[in-house]
């Protein structure tokens, strides 16, 4: 009888011995993954470790954790992270972005792994193309973001404009609509990335999408980029006087407020609904087309993951975070992060249950379908026509855009004179 | 008497004016966080809230890492405060006080520590301190917030200690008193004014710096309250009420240290410039 103990004692003090062995090997075992993104709200945060918990309680051999940063400061952060030799496994980017990362020679090519998740979710056509450079893939498509243009339903039915849809029809319309304390239109003429975005969509839609030529050389210069400038310019006198310092947060409080009867703007949906918003009075259209251009569309960024390690192993591990993160039933839930402003990139998240059951998109989804579908014409200056030119990052990263944006807007230059001042700006940037 | 009267009623009058422009941005950040979401974004807007609300603080404290925030900026700031009072109240003694040859000389290239714009040191930092295995540490901050504002501090303090007269020191000297028994028994509690000058100043300093602190801390556990607040804004889709309740939570701090001793920085400031 009480040689029975002594034995069972020693098997449980083997077992425990054992456990205990074995615990620390799992865990060195365990590859970790550090990933940087910037999507700094509390609630995105809270979605993103949501779906890392999940994933790490089903992938024991891996551990996954998220330090969030900031876009102010990941220009100047991660190439110094790069240099320090402690850079992220995993960093999200924006087309604009990831060429500067890449001079640094820190961005792993992951043509095989874009292949996979196309044939698997069917890509966008607009998804890929940003980040390809050189015959490669660079960034990985997470999610896309579109502009469009937003207004308030009552103040176009009370003064009998339908939506318009040529310029002519625009400028008519915005007109009508300025009067009794409203602006027909806000659009913003401040030195920042808002008003870049605003120039290019005018610019898009009078056919002047490529900034370069196929050689790499500035085409900035042109008779369409003259006509977006000047009717950028005669669409700004009816915006209001504060406009010229805006960023995307005043002129969604201009439309909540009923001050702007239109704005270009990206989806606002949770703070449009925290406002008061009443979703049958936002109403959402593509922006109006100058005439004869064929390939009309919108400003979109499309949002990537780039893979900075060069361990094996942990290029697997990510690659496998990132499987599950496009898994229809987590892809939903990743973008309804924040509702309306991330877009699917992938075919399968289009008709995702788990995008279309979130309770704000349940109650915008006649908006977002149309925004959806305008995301499919988009694009971003210095990656169209299927070449990316490394030097945009060098304009973009100056807010060359917005600067002639300001130059007809605030500073009463002609348009003409504005495109010219405006290449010369450029070549000055990426000489 | 009536020209009496009239000046100081035109005293009163400005006073009332730079008050008003001193006041007004603060009452319109607590009246306005107070405010729900849609009178924060009315038309027009309202001077008094129509009705009153605590939830935006309430989402402040529930949904973001405030706490951690205001806990690291204590504890940043007041690191700082007591390693810059410590190293710049030495410093200056020596500077100003004990004759050593190349005084002058290092008294004048002091202040050249602010030749350099932050952001050309930024990467160098950020290598350094990651060589040192301090990134990402609240000591990283405070290191490069004592370096910053310690040279501003001794040139502050030499008003100070220039006042004082030598014969104090060498009656103490005469007792027997040690060099650092007459700084801190005598030059220092002379000087308590200028001390209080540098403390707050190096505690605003450290509370309010964000560029080092947003760049050289990468986890959200160790991220100080500018840095915090501003993750918490977001770039496209901002939560104005939010916003406003961090704006307001984040100068509260401040104001109430202000309240209760800012007079001796104001002194400090006004003697500094009146005695050199």
């Amino acid at each position: 009888m009480f040689s029975k103990y002594p034995r069972t004692l020693l098997a449980f003090l083997l077992v425990a011995i054992l456990a205990f062995a074995l615990a620390p090997a799992q865990a060195q075992d365990a590859v970790e993954i550090v990933i940087w993104h910037m999507e700094q709200p509390p609630q995105r945060v809270e979605r993103v470790q949501g779906l890392i918990d999940e994933f790490n309680a089903a992938n024991p051999g891996i551990v996954v954790s998220q330090d969030v940063q900031s876009w102010g400061e990941i220009y100047t952060k991660a190439p110094a992270s790069v240099v320090a030799g402690n850079a992220p496994d995993i960093l999200f980017a924006i087309p604009d972005f990831t060429p500067i990362i890449r001079e640094l020679g820190a961005v792993q090519a992951v043509d095989d792994f874009v292949a996979e998740i196309d044939e698997t979710h069917g890509y966008l056509d607009v998804g890929i193309e940003p980040y390809t450079s050189d015959g490669q893939v660079w960034a990985i498509p997470l999610w896309n973001m579109a502009h469009a243009i937003w207004y308030n339903v009552d103040d176009l039915e009370e003064a009998g404009i339908e939506e318009p849809t040529t310029w002519d029809e625009w400028a008519s319309a915005v007109e009508a609509l300025t009067g009794e304390g409203r602006y027909g239109i806000g659009l913003p003429a401040n030195r920042n990335l808002y008003t870049d975005q605003v120039v290019y969509n005018f610019m898009i839609n009078a056919g002047a999408s490529a900034l370069y030529n196929d050689d790499g050389s500035l085409r900035f210069n042109n008779e369409q980029t003259v006509r977006a400038l000047d009717f950028y310019s005669q669409l700004s006198q009816y915006s209001p006087p504060d406009s010229p310092s805006w960023a995307w947060g005043e002129a969604e409080v201009c439309l909540g407020s009923g001050t702007c009867a239109m704005v270009n703007q990206f989806a606002f949906l949770r703070s449009y609904e925290a406002n008061g918003g009443d979703p049958a009075n936002l109403g959402v259209m593509p922006m109006p087309v100058d005439e004869g251009v064929e390939d009309p569309g919108t400003i979109s960024y499309v949002n990537a993951a780039m893979i900075l390690t060069d361990d094996a192993a942990k290029q697997e591990a990510a690659y496998e975070f990132l499987r599950f993160i496009f898994q229809p039933e987590n892809y939903g839930l990743f973008l309804n992060m924040e509702p309306g402003l991330f877009l699917p990139i992938t075919e399968s998240g289009f008709e995702s249950e788990s995008y279309w059951s979130d309770p704000l998109v349940v109650k915008y989804r006649e908006q977002l379908e149309t925004v959806l579908d305008y995301s499919r014409s988009g694009r971003l200056f210095g990656f169209t026509g299927g070449q990316t030119f490394p030097s945009i990052a060098r304009i973009s990263a100056q807010n060359l855009l917005s600067q002639v944006g300001q130059l007809v807007v605030v500073d009463g230059m002609g348009a003409t004179e504005a495109a010219e001042e405006g290449e010369y700006l450029m070549m000055e940037a990426i000489e | 008497m009536n020209e009496g009267k009239r000046g100081r009623a035109v005293r009163y009058l400005l006073v009332i004016l730079v008050m008003f422009f001193i006041i007004a941005p603060f009452y319109w950040i607590y009246s306005s966080s107070l405010k729900v979401s849609t009178e924060i974004v009315a038309q027009s807007p309202t001077l008094f809230p129509e009705s009153i609300t605590f939830g935006h603080y309430a989402n402040l404290l529930s949904s973001s890492d405030y706490p951690i925030y205001l806990t690291n900026s204590a504890i940043v700031s007041f690191a700082t405060m007591v390693i810059t009072v410590v190293l710049s109240t030495s410093a200056a003694y020596g500077l100003y006080r004990l004759p050593f040859p190349g005084r002058k000389t290092i008294y004048r290239l002091i202040l050249l520590a602010y030749i350099f714009p932050g952001s050309l040191l930024l990467i160098p930092l950020y290598v350094m301190l990651s060589r040192l295995n301090l990134l990402d540490t609240q000591l990283a901050l405070v290191i490069i917030n004592v370096t910053f504002a310690a040279p501003f501090s001794v040139w502050l303090l030499k008003a100070f200690f220039a006042s004082i007269p030598f014969e104090l020191e060498e009656a103490a000297s005469l007792d027997g008193a040690s060099w650092l028994q007459t700084l801190l028994l005598v030059v220092l509690p002379l000087a308590s004014p200028g001390v209080a000058s540098v403390a707050i100043f190096a505690f605003i300093t450290s509370w309010t710096e964000y560029m080092f602190a947003s760049v050289l801390i990468i986890s959200d556990a160790n991220r100080t309250l500018p840095v915090g607040l501003a993750g918490i804004i977001g770039q496209y889709v901002i939560d104005w009420g939010l916003l406003l309740a961090g704006a307001g939570a984040t100068t509260l701090p401040i104001i109430l240290l202000f309240v209760l001793i800012g007079r001796f920085f104001v002194n400090g400031l006004l003697e500094g410039g009146v005695k050199a």
